[in-house]
C-alpha cells in the first residue's frame, strides 16, 4: 500500500509540476556557478535586465551532455549557455547550437582569433607559467618562457600540468622551438605529435600533479608541493590576490576564449539575441573584467579599461603578441585521439 | 536446504503461494522502468547510432590504453575491498564489546564521514597527506623520515580515499553478524584451547562471513564506478574505466563509444560476479551465516575481559577509527580559515564562510531540498528493497540467482549512463528539474544496498518461527510484525543508512534531473568546481558535523537520565 501511495505522490507532484515559462520578456542564462557566474551577474546579467526590462532568470551546470539530452527530447529550458571552445566545437558537431548570424548578432569589434558563427565570446583566460617565488624569488632567476618550463637543470623542482593535452603538446612543441605559426601544423604530423609527448614524457619524473581541475595547480604551489605550474591566469591571479607566494609569466602564453551559445529550439531566441548585443558594447563589455581577471575577445572594451586593471588581463594587444590561440577546430578534429594518446603516455 | 524447503507443500491460501513474487514486483517493476529501459536504450548505442556495428568494440580490444584501464579499474576495485573487510574486522570487533556509549560514539565515527560530500572528504584528505601535509610534517617531525612521502596522486592516494568512504558498507553489516554470533560457541572452543587466531579463523570469520561478503560485494561493484575519487586523489596510473566513461559522456560526447565502455564494464563485473557466485556461493555463504542469535547468548566481551589478541583486536580497531575519522578533524580548523584557499592549520580564525552559507538562501534552500530527496528515497528504498529481499526467500531456488544479479545491476552501471537516460525518460514527463524525478533516480541506486542487508539480516531469521507462528494462527501481518521484523531491523537500519548516503552524497543524477530550482547540496558545492573551491562548501561540512555531534550529545544526555 504504501508502494503504492509513494508512486501516487509521484505523479502527483509531477502533474503540480509548472510548465516551464516562456514569456517574451525572459531569458534563462546558465553557466557553471561559483565566482564566474557572480562576475557575470553583476557586469552583464544585472545591468541588461535593468536596462531592457527583461526578466533574467539563472540556472548552473550547462553540461554540453545535459544541452544535447535536452535538444534530443525538445526539452530546451536555456537560452544562452556558456562553455570554452572545446565545449562549443563539440556541441556545434552535434548540433546543439544555433548559427549566430550578422543580423541577429554584430560582432565587427571581436578581435579576429575569438571569432566562431556559432558563438560570441565573452572573455579570454590563458594557459601560462606559474610559479613558486619561495622556489625562484625576483632576486635570482625566474622562469619565463615554455622552455624554462621544460628545463628541469635551470629550474629544478616538482611541476604540476594539466591531465588533459589541450594546451600541454602546444607548450611542449612551444618549448622545442617551434614557431608558434607551425605548432599545428607540427602536431597533424605524426612525428610532430611524437616529438610533444616525447617532451612530456621526459619530464614525467618532475611531475608531481596530473590536475584535473583548475584550483589544484594553486593548491600545490601554495602548499609547497610543486615549484611550477602550467595552470589558468586567473587562477594564480586569485593566488596572488590572497597573499600566496605565487607568480605567473606572461613571456608566453595560449589563451583560450570562452563563449557565449544559444541552445537549438532557446524558448527565448530573439531576447538572448538582445543579450548578445548588449554585452558587445564597449564599455559594457569591459565590465566583467572588474571582477574576474579575464579579458575582453573585443577591441573597443580597452578603451573602458585603466592600466591597473590591464595588468592583471591576458588579452591586452601587447600580451597577445606573444600568444598562440588555442586553435579549437584542430582540437575537434584531433582531440579524441591526442586524448587517447596523452592518457596513454601519462598513464605508462 | 534449510528445513523450510521440506516443508514447502503446506498448505496455503493461493495467494500465497506467490507471495515471494509479490514481494519482488514492485523493484523489479521500478527497475525495469527506471532503469533498465532508460540505461538499456543508452547501451544498445554500443553497437552504432544507426547501422549495426562493432567498431566501438574494436576500438577497446585494439588501442592497449583500455585493456590497461580495465585492468586497473578491476585491481584497485579488489585491493579497495580487501582494505575495506580486512580493516572491518577490528572496528566491528570493537564496536561488539564496549559499552552501548561507547558504541553509539564508534558508530558516529563510522557514518560521520559520509554526512559530509566526496569533495570535501577528498579535499581534506589532500590536506593531509600531501607533500607539506599534516601527516609528512607530523613524520618528518618525529624524524620517521626526512624526505616527504608521496602519499597522494598515486595508488596509495586512491586505496586511502576509496577504502575510506566505502568501508561502512563493510562495518555495520559485520557488526550486525558478529552480534549475531553466539557467545558460546566462542566460549566453548577457548574452552578446547583454542587460541584468538584458530578462534578468529576457524569460529568468527565462517560464521560473519555473510555480513562480510554482503559488505564487500557492495563495496566492489561501487568501486568499479568510482570516479571523482581517483581523479582528484591519484595519478594518471590509476585512472579508472568510470573516469573515461564520465569524460566520453560528458566531454567528447561520444555516447557510443561510453556505452561500448559501460558494456565491456558490465560484462566484466557479471562474468566475475558470477563465477563468484559458483565457486564461493554467495548463497551458500549467506545461508551457511551465524546471525544464529536463535537462543545463545550474542557476542560480546565477558568478565574474563580481552585476551591479548582481543586487545590486539582492540588496538587495531582504534587505529582505524582514527583513521576513519580523521579528515573530519581536519575539517573543522579549515572551516574556520579566512584565506578562500585551504591551508591547515589556518593562518588566521574568522567565520566568513559560515557567515556565507547562512547569508545566501541558496545554501539553506539547497540543504533543505538535499534532505526532502534523501527522506523520499529512503522511504522508496526501505520499502522496495524490504519487500523484494523477503519475496526472494519464498520463491523457487533456480529464479533466486537471476533476480539477485538483476538487483545488484544498477550498482555497477556508471551513475552517468543512468542519469543520461534518465534524463530523455523523464523529459517528455515533465520529471526533470523537480525533485520526484531525481528521488527515483536516487531510490534507484538506494534500493539494491536496501535489498543487499536485509538479505543478509534475513539468514538469521529461523523460517520455522514464521511457520510456527502462521500455525498458531496469526495473520501474515501479525507474524510479520512481532517476529519477522524485529529479526530484520538491523539489516533495514543499515540499508536505510546506505539509501541516505546514497541520495545525500549524489551529485551525476543532480546534475542531469535538477535545475537551480531544485539542485541540492552536493550539486551546490560542485558548481564553479573546475575553477575554485568555494570554502563555504567546508563550512556547510562543518555545520553537518557539528548538528550530528550535538545530537549525538544530547542522546548520551538523555540516556544517563532515563532510569
Amino acid at each position: 500500500m504504501k508502494t503504492r501511495s509513494f508512486f501516487a505522490a509521484v505523479i502527483a507532484a509531477a502533474l503540480a509540476a509548472p510548465p516551464v515559462a516562456a514569456s517574451a520578456d525572459e531569458m534563462v542564462f546558465a553557466s557553471w556557478g561559483g565566482t564566474y557566474q557572480d562576475a557575470i551577474r553583476k557586469a552583464w546579467l544585472e545591468p541588461f535586465a535593468k536596462a531592457s526590462g527583461v526578466k533574467v532568470e539563472e540556472d548552473t551546470g550547462p553540461e554540453t551532455a545535459k544541452i544535447k539530452a535536452m535538444v534530443d527530447t525538445k526539452s530546451v529550458s536555456w537560452d544562452i549557455v556558456t562553455a570554452g571552445g572545446g565545449g562549443l566545437m563539440r556541441g556545434v558537431a552535434q548540433g546543439l547550437f544555433e548559427p549566430i548570424t550578422a543580423d541577429m548578432v554584430k560582432q565587427d569589434d571581436v578581435i579576429e582569433g575569438a571569432r566562431n558563427p556559432y558563438g560570441v565570446p565573452s572573455e579570454i583566460f590563458s594557459t601560462l607559467i606559474g610559479f613558486s617565488t619561495k622556489a625562484f624569488p625576483a632576486s635570482g632567476a625566474q622562469p619565463k618562457t615554455f622552455a624554462d618550463f621544460f628545463d628541469v637543470k635551470t629550474f629544478p623542482g616538482k611541476r604540476t600540468l594539466p591531465d588533459k593535452p589541450e594546451t600541454v603538446l602546444e607548450a611542449a612543441l612551444l618549448a622545442d622551438g617551434v614557431p608558434a605559426d607551425k605548432v599545428y601544423a607540427t602536431l597533424s604530423t605524426e612525428a610532430g605529435m611524437k616529438k610533444a609527448l616525447d617532451r612530456i614524457a621526459a619530464l614525467k619524473p618532475s611531475v608531481a600533479v596530473w590536475w584535473s581541475s583548475g584550483a589544484q595547480p594553486v593548491q600545490a604551489l601554495g602548499a609547497g608541493d610543486v615549484v611550477m605550474a602550467l595552470g589558468w591566469n586567473g587562477r594564480f591571479q586569485a593566488g596572488m590576490d590572497s597573499n600566496l607566494p605565487i607568480a605567473m609569466s606572461w613571456a608566453q602564453q595560449i589563451p583560450q576564449v570562452g563563449y557565449f551559445m544559444i541552445p537549438k529550439g532557446a524558448p527565448n531566441k530573439a531576447t538572448a539575441a538582445k543579450f548578445l548585443n548588449f554585452i558587445l558594447k564597449p564599455e559594457i563589455n569591459a565590465e566583467l573584467s572588474r571582477h574576474v581577471a579575464y579579458g575582453p575577445a573585443t577591441k573597443g572594451a580597452w578603451a573602458h579599461i585603466d592600466a591597473a586593471r590591464a595588468e592583471r588581463l591576458p588579452s591586452t594587444p601587447e600580451r597577445l603578441k606573444n600568444a598562440l590561440f588555442l586553435d579549437i577546430d584542430w582540437w575537434a578534429k584531433n582531440g579524441a585521439k591526442a586524448t587517447e594518446a596523452y592518457t596513454a603516455m601519462i598513464k605508462g | 536446504m534449510t528445513i523450510t524447503d521440506g516443508l514447502r507443500p503446506l498448505p496455503r491460501p493461493s495467494w500465497r503461494r506467490h507471495a515471494g513474487w509479490i514481494g519482488i514486483a514492485p523493484l523489479a517493476v521500478l527497475l525495469v522502468i527506471a532503469f533498465a529501459i532508460p540505461v538499456g536504450s543508452l547501451l544498445r548505442l554500443s553497437f552504432g547510432e544507426g547501422d549495426f556495428t562493432l567498431e566501438h568494440f574494436a576500438r577497446i580490444v585494439t588501442v592497449p590504453l583500455y585493456r590497461s584501464v580495465l585492468l586497473t579499474t578491476l585491481t584497485i576495485s579488489a585491493t579497495t575491498t580487501l582494505l575495506c573487510v580486512v580493516m572491518s574486522y577490528p572496528v566491528a570487533y570493537l564496536m561488539a564489546t564496549v559499552g552501548p556509549r561507547m558504541r553509539a560514539l564508534l558508530i558516529v565515527v563510522v557514518l560521520l564521514p559520509f554526512w559530509t560530500s566526496s569533495l570535501v572528504r577528498t579535499t581534506a584528505w589532500i590536506v593531509i597527506l600531501q607533500g607539506n601535509g599534516i601527516l609528512n610534517r607530523l613524520l618528518m617531525g618525529v624524524g620517521l623520515t626526512s624526505e616527504p612521502v608521496a602519499f597522494v596522486y598515486n595508488l596509495s592516494g586512491v586505496l586511502i580515499g576509496m577504502t575510506h568512504v566505502l568501508m561502512p558498507f563493510v562495518v555495520l553489516p559485520l557488526y550486525a553478524a558478529l552480534r549475531g554470533l553466539d557467545l558460546s560457541t566462542v566460549q566453548a572452543a577457548e574452552g578446547l584451547g583454542a587460541g584468538p587466531t584458530t578462534v578468529f579463523f576457524r569460529i568468527v570469520v565462517p560464521l560473519t562471513a555473510p555480513g562480510a561478503v554482503a559488505g564487500a560485494t557492495i563495496v566492489f561493484m561501487n568501486a568499479l564506478g568510482f570516479y571523482i575519487t581517483p581523479a582528484l586523489m591519484g595519478g594518471p596510473a590509476q585512472t579508472m574505466i568510470s573516469q573515461m566513461i564520465a569524460d566520453n559522456v560528458g566531454r567528447q560526447l561520444d555516447w557510443s563509444f561510453a556505452a561500448a565502455l559501460s558494456t565491456v564494464l558490465l560484462g566484466a563485473t557479471l562474468v566475475l560476479f558470477v563465477l563468484f557466485q559458483r565457486v564461493f556461493g554467495l548463497d551458500r555463504l549467506f545461508s551457511g551465516g551465524g546471525g544464529g542469535s536463535k537462543s545463545g547468548e550474542p557476542f560480546r566481551l565477558t568478565s574474563r575481559g580481552r585476551t591479548a589478541g582481543g586487545l590486539f583486536g582492540a588496538v587495531m580497531g582504534l587505529a582505524v577509527a582514527v583513521f576513519l575519522i580523521a579528515p573530519i578533524l581536519v575539517v573543522f580548523p579549515m572551516s574556520l580559515g579566512s584565506s578562500p584557499f585551504l591551508a591547515f592549520p589556518p593562518s588566521d580564525l574568522s567565520l566568513r564562510w559560515y557567515v556565507s552559507f547562512f547569508e545566501n538562501s541558496k545554501w539553506v534552500g539547497a540543504l533543505t531540498r538535499s534532505l526532502q530527496v534523501a527522506a523520499v528515497t529512503v522511504a522508496g528504498a526501505v520499502v522496495l528493497g524490504t519487500a523484494a529481499a523477503i519475496g526472494l526467500d519464498r520463491i523457487g531456488q533456480h529464479w533466486r540467482r537471476t533476480i539477485e544479479t538483476a538487483f545488484v545491476l544498477p550498482m555497477i552501471v556508471p551513475v552517468i549512463i543512468l542519469a543520461v537516460g534518465l534524463y530523455y525518460l523523464f523529459a517528455p514527463v515533465g520529471l526533470v528539474a523537480s525533485i520526484w524525478g531525481l528521488a527515483i533516480g536516487h531510490t534507484v541506486l538506494a534500493a539494491p544496498y536496501v535489498f543487499i542487508t536485509v538479505r543478509a539480516a534475513l539468514k538469521g531469521f529461523d523460517p520455522n518461527l514464521e511457520l510456527a507462528a502462521l500455525g498458531l494462527g496469526a495473520p501474515w501481518h501479525t507474524m510479520a510484525r512481532r517476529i519477522l521484523v524485529p529479526v530484520i531491523l538491523p539489516g533495514i537500519l543499515a540499508g536505510s543508512v546506505f539509501a541516505f548516503i546514497t541520495s545525500f552524497d549524489d551529485v551525476i543524477l543532480a546534475l542531469f534531473l535538477t535545475n537551480i530550482r531544485t539542485r541540492t547540496l552536493p550539486k551546490l558545492m560542485y558548481e564553479g568546481v573546475a575553477h575554485e573551491i568555494d570554502p563555504t562548501i567546508i563550512a556547510a561540512a562543518g555545520l553537518i558535523i557539528l548538528v550530528t555531534v550535538a545530537l549525538l550529545a544530547l542522546d548520551l544526555v538523555l540516556t544517563r537520565k532515563r532510569p
